[in-house]
Formats: structure tokens, C-alpha cells, sequence
């Protein structure tokens, strides 16, 4: 059999018993949040995550710093997107930061920074508050090592990019879906072993969220 | 190699016998199932949403044909390269052709129970090929050359003193027994295969027609690696696994995890549409997806049709009172041939997909309470066809004429007042010369109860 053969084969199979159904109309969230950002810290928290909430991005930067000095890194990788552009070395002494627009058309350079990166520092295109998760893209300016390689994620992401949970979140998102995205709800974890709990498996050990806003803190809209 | 135990009634009793497995299975499940309650009452509305799961995976199992056409577009769109593979043998040829193709002698893995259902691994490793498991519980059975005991939990089966041997083993040095010790070596003995690795081999939770997408869920971070980092990535699923919307596949996501372990989301939910973007400084540059039927399409149609709306979330697992004795180990054939689905959907689908004859027992291995039915977030009347099983059995001739001809009579008596009566006479007065450990027959039955003093 050619493989057209075989194709048309295996859909005939199908199609033989196919019994047009319409699909059921689209779930509409129920779910509300007086306080998004409480919700959010709270699954985050749950799972061992660490979320701060701080006024401006000045402060924000401010407080990766202080994240840094804690973990006592040394090497930092970090993706070439807002509102990453702004952020100035100068304000951080004794850290070798590797910025991805640095490595263009070197994807092994690239590779071999971010596996032996301290942290990785990225930005979220959204944040759901119900489970806590942190939403990021591959693309332009984005790797997905940044997120993955290092024992260190550190988010640093507006207040107006909250949604309230996956259904939200997938009603408003509109274009091409690239060719990576990751749903992130919390440092990697385990419980393989005697069902105990061991966080820091293959992905990140730590996972830092670093939500800032130029208003209202709540992060209400 | 385990020794092969033959058939379910056999390899159940060695189960039992074996306290540190009961304890484990009991303590896991136990766990999985007080986190699935809280996680389940903590969404409002959640009866609906299962109502609205059921009708979506209903109508997509109706039309499967449509929506992976659909699929298949939409991937090719996105550069993909979509494969479909009528069996195990086909799947197998179809894989390691890529693999070959691309001159890989290090494949990593991410847990599928797919690709455990084409023994995929072994076929690998024939080739010349080493395949490593990457699910740290996954790496654990296979380092002991075990099959997976439970769906989502492989190693449950195992203590961190075992796991420690078998460390030790493969490294040749000394592990000590500390889970955190444990993880930590893992972690860095994987980190090094996931970043030599040429090919990729994951499953799919879901596959998002409308974008041709594949999801990818789990805890720790191995399927982020294994479709991130080799070369090339290849998807192993099954045809039912279908979504033909993201509002379809967001209602998926609510469930899965949720009625899996508990959790809102698993940690990480990949979305993989397509290789890298010309701009993408990572990611595989090409990605395959293999659609495996392997006798999906024989039950379209027909009353075990239902049963491909699983997603194989565990669910039943947990809370079935055979399986948290049994364990995932005992739901094999009578040839020994291990089942790599167990507990309730392991005894609808193994028979229906891998042979009745061989698979006899396992339908048997249930106490038809109902409970599977009542987790289950697509509502698949699991009970029904176990039920629908033992009448096909018993029509193809595969019970024991004894067997089948006392249970004929027991329904006969069953079924019959005066019968009834005579045997439970009988039977007041056999039990006495009885040395079983059952509860006495009841002086007067509950008719005759009913009858003088009811009403």
C-alpha cells in the first residue's frame, strides 16, 4: 500500500461509523475574584511559589536585585522583551547578565549560558489568578530556556496582564498560536518517590513572581 | 525482567500478600482521592462542567474522523509532520524511522502511556537505540525493568530504599536512600541525557484541532525538556484524544488535573503547535505527531464506544476498592502479558483493545459499586461495559462450563421467590457444618419479614 493508501485507509475506518454531532457551545467562566492578586498568591503559595506585589516598575527591579543578592546569583540569563528592555545593569553590581539579544544566530552560545545561568529572568504575556499560573511565549526576543534551564524563574509581569482563570484567559487571546506556550503554576515538583512532596525535580527549584502595578495595587481593573 | 504471573486472579494474590505494597497503594490513593474532593468542590459549578465535558467528548468520538482531519491541516499549517498509524507495528515503523532518519542513538521521553501500549522502548533498544525515561517515577521502573503500576503515579509500588539501590546501580556509585538526595541526583544524571539527546518522544494529553496543537502536561518539567531541547520531537497519541477547540480544551484543562491529582493545573501545560519559528532562538526544528488507532476505531459505534472519551486522568484508579489492594501490576493476561492500563478503564479498554481471550479476568476484577462512574469527569459508565464484557464472554465461550452453569442456577434461584426460599433453608442449616467466615443467613428472609410486619 502507498501511503495515500494507507492514509485514506485509516480515515475510512473512521468514517464508516462518523455520526456528525454538534460540539457544545463554549463554557462561560462563573468564577469572580474581589481580590486577584490574594487568589493568585494563594494557588502560588500553595505549591511553594513566591509572589510580590509592588508599585511601579522601578520597584520591581528593585526587588529582582534583592531576589538576586538572596539566591546569590552571579549569572543571569534574561529574554529580550518588555519590560526587560528597561532594565539597567549598572543597578546591579557583581552580576553577569546574558541577554538573548546578545546571542542571535547562536543557539548552542545560547544553550550553554542558560544551563549555567543562577536565574533566568522572563516577562508572563498573562497571569491567571484562580491557579496561580504564569503564561509564557516562545517568539521574537523570547527563549523557552530562560524559563526552563536555570534553578531560578523570576517573572516579572504588569498587574493589568490578569485574567481571571483558563477560560477567561482563552476567550480574549486572539492571533497565531506560536510555536511554544507554557502554562507555568509553579516551581517544578515531584512526588514519585513515596508520595512525597520534592520540589525542584527537572524545571526550576524556585519561582518568583514579581507583579507590578502603577495604581491600584489589587489588581483590579 | 519481573516473572511473568499469569493472569489477574494469580498476580492479585501475590499483590495482597505483599503489606509494603498495600501500604503504599492505600496511602497514594487515599492522597489522590481526599485532593481530588477538595480541588472538585472548590470549582462552582463543576457537576456542570462535567455535563458539558461528557457532551463535548461525545460529539467528538461520534465524528473523530472530521476533527483529525481537521488537525491534520492545522498542523501541516504550522510545519508539523502528522502520521497515522493503523497499529502498534505501524506506530513502531513510523517512530523509528524518524529516529533513524536522523541518525539518533540517545532518545529521552517524557511519561506515555502510549507509547508503553506499542512497547515502544523495547523496540527502540532492539535498534540499537537507547530510550530514556525522563518521569522520575517512569526512570525508577525502568531502571528496574518493571512495567508502570499506576497511570500517573509509575513507581508507586516502590520504597526510597529500593529506589537508592537502583540508583546506585546505574551510576555505580553510592545513592543514599534521603528523597531530596534522590531527586537531586536525578535530576543532574537526566539533565545530562536531556541535553544530548537528539530526539524527543513524548504523548499528548490533547490534541487542539482548530491550531493543531499538541498538550502536554506534567509536574516536573521533563516535558518542557524532552519537546524543548533535542532536535526533533515526536508526539505519540491516541485518535480519541481529539479537542476540536481551545474553548474544548481549556474545559479538558479545568478537568484533568483536578480529577488527576488534585491540583487546579499541573505545574507546567505545554502547548507545542509546530517546530521553531524563523526568529525562535530554541525548540525543535521538527516535530511529528503520530496518531495511534491500535483497535480505537473497531469500537466506534458499537456499546463500548463510550469508553473513548477517557482521558486518562487516574481518577478510577484511586477510587477503586480492586485496584488499591491490587495494585496497577496485577491487571495483566493470562499469558502474563501486563496491561499498560489498569483499575477500572484498564479493565474496559485492555480487553476491547488487546484481546478478550487474553484478557478475560480483568473485567471480573470489579465490584461493579459504581464508584468509578461517579469520579469519572467525562461520566463514562465504566460499569456498564464491565458488565457488557462478562455477557461477551461468557457468549464467546470463554467461561468455564462449571462456572457458567452455576452462576446460570444462581440467577435462576435468585430470580424465583419460592427457590429462593428452599435454597435459603438449605443454606441456614449448610452453614453450620461451613468453616467460612460469613455473615449468618438471616432467620427469616426479608420477604416474609416484610410481609408479617412491614407495611
Amino acid at each position: 500500500m502507498t501511503a495515500d493508501e494507507k492514509h485514506s485507509a485509516f480515515f475510512n475506518r473512521l468514517d464508516e461509523h462518523a455520526r456528525p454531532a454538534s460540539i457544545p457551545a463554549f463554557w462561560k467562566s462563573i468564577r469572580r475574584f474581589d481580590d486577584r492578586i490574594a487568589r493568585f498568591r494563594e494557588s502560588q503559595e500553595a505549591v511553594k511559589g513566591r509572589v510580590i506585589d509592588v508599585q511601579g516598575l522601578g520597584k520591581a527591579f528593585q526587588v529582582i536585585a534583592d531576589v538576586l543578592a538572596e539566591i546569590s546569583a552571579s549569572r543571569v540569563v534574561l529574554n529580550d522583551e518588555a519590560p526587560l528592555d528597561m532594565f539597567r545593569e549598572a543597578d546591579f553590581n557583581g552580576v553577569q547578565f546574558n541577554r538573548l539579544a546578545d546571542f542571535r544566530g547562536d543557539p548552542a552560545g545560547w544553550q550553554t549560558v542558560c544551563e549555567r545561568a543562577d536565574a533566568g529572568i522572563t516577562s508572563a504575556e498573562a497571569l491567571l489568578a484562580e491557579t496561580g499560573t504564569v503564561i509564557c511565549s516562545s517568539g521574537p526576543g523570547k527563549s523557552r530556556l530562560v524559563s526552563l534551564l536555570p534553578p531560578v524563574h523570576i517573572v516579572i509581569c504588569p498587574v493589568e496582564r490578569f485574567t481571571t482563570d483558563i477560560f477567561t484567559w482563552l476567550e480574549a487571546r486572539d492571533g497565531v498560536w506560536p510555536a511554544n506556550t507554557v502554562l507555568i503554576s509553579g516551581p517544578s515538583k515531584t512526588a514519585d518517590i513515596e508520595q512525597t512532596m520534592s520540589v525542584g525535580m527537572h524545571g526550576p527549584k524556585k519561582l518568583v513572581v514579581i507583579i507590578y502595578g502603577e495604581g491600584d495595587a489589587k489588581g483590579e481593573r | 525482567m519481573n516473572p511473568r504471573r499469569p493472569g489477574f486472579r494469580q498476580s492479585a494474590r501475590i499483590a495482597l500478600e505483599d503489606v509494603r505494597l498495600s501500604t503504599a497503594l492505600e496511602s497514594a490513593t487515599g492522597r489522590f482521592r481526599s485532593a481530588r474532593e477538595t480541588a472538585i468542590a472548590e470549582f462552582p459549578g463543576v457537576e456542570d462542567l462535567r455535563d458539558h465535558f461528557k457532551h463535548i467528548r461525545e460529539a467528538t468520538v461520534k465524528d473523530l474522523g472530521r476533527h483529525l482531519r481537521i488537525f491534520e491541516e492545522s498542523a501541516s499549517a504550522a510545519g508539523a509532520q502528522v502520521h497515522f498509524a493503523e497499529d502498534a507495528a505501524a506506530a513502531r515503523e513510523v517512530i523509528l524511522d524518524i529516529v533513524r532518519k536522523n541518525g539518533v542513538k540517545l532518545v529521552t521521553k517524557s511519561k506515555s502511556m502510549a507509547t508503553e501500549e506499542i512497547r515502544l522502548n523495547h523496540a527502540l533498544e532492539d535498534a540499537g537505540i537507547r530510550a530514556v525515561e525522563t518521569d522520575l517515577g517512569e526512570w525508577i521502573v525502568q531502571l528496574a525493568e518493571e512495567p508502570p503500576s499506576h497511570i500517573i503515579a509509575p513507581a508507586i509500588h516502590k520504597t526510597k530504599e529500593q529506589v537508592a539501590e537502583l540508583f546506585s546501580a546505574e551510576s555505580g556509585s553510592g545513592v543514599a536512600s534521603e528523597i531530596s538526595e534522590l531527586t537531586t541526583h536525578a535530576r543532574l544524571r537526566l539533565r545530562e541525557l536531556f541535553l544530548s539527546a537528539g530526539v524527543g518522544i513524548s504523548g499528548g494529553n490533547i490534541a487542539v484541532a482548530e491550531t493543531g496543537s499538541v498538550v502536554l502536561v506534567t509536574n516536573e518539567g521533563n516535558g518542557r525538556m524532552v519537546t524543548s531541547l533535542p532536535r526533533v520531537h515526536i508526539a505519540l497519541i491516541g485518535i480519541e484524544k481529539v479537542a476540536p477547540t481551545w474553548h474544548d480544551a481549556g474545559v479538558w484543562l479545568a478537568l484533568l488535573a483536578r480529577s488527576a491529582t488534585g491540583q487546579p493545573l499541573s505545574i507546567y501545560t505545554s502547548v507545542i503547535t509546530g517546530p521553531k519559528r524563523s526568529g525562535d532562538i530554541d525548540g525543535p526544528e521538527e516535530v511529528h505527531i503520530v496518531f495511534l488507532d491500535n483497535g480505537r476505531s473497531r469500537l466506534l459505534n458499537t456499546q463500548y464506544e463510550e469508553i473513548l472519551q477517557c482521558i486518562r486522568c487516574g481518577a478510577c484508579l484511586n477510587i477503586c476498592p480492586v485496584y488499591r489492594v491490587s495494585g496497577g501490576h496485577a491487571y495483566c493476561g493470562e499469558d502474563g502479558e501486563q496491561s499498560p492500563y489498569s483499575g477500572p478503564i484498564g479493565a474496559v479498554v485492555a480487553p476491547l483493545l488487546f484481546g478478550l481471550d487474553n484478557f478475560k479476568a480483568l473485567p471480573q476484577a470489579s465490584t461493579l459499586c459504581g464508584a468509578c462512574r461517579d469520579v469519572c469527569p467525562a461520566r463514562i459508565d465504566l460499569p456498564r461495559m464491565l458488565l457488557a464484557l462478562r455477557m461477551d464472554s461468557v457468549e464467546a465461550g470463554l467461561v468455564k462450563p462449571l462456572e457458567a452453569a452455576l452462576e446460570r442456577t444462581t440467577a435462576r434461584v435468585f430470580s424465583n421467590e419460592q427457590l429462593f426460599e428452599i435454597a435459603a433453608r438449605f443454606g441456614r442449616i449448610g452453614q453450620r457444618f461451613l468453616r467460612v467466615d460469613l455473615p449468618e443467613i438471616a432467620p427469616r428472609s426479608f420477604r416474609k419479614w416484610w410481609a408479617e410486619e412491614g407495611k
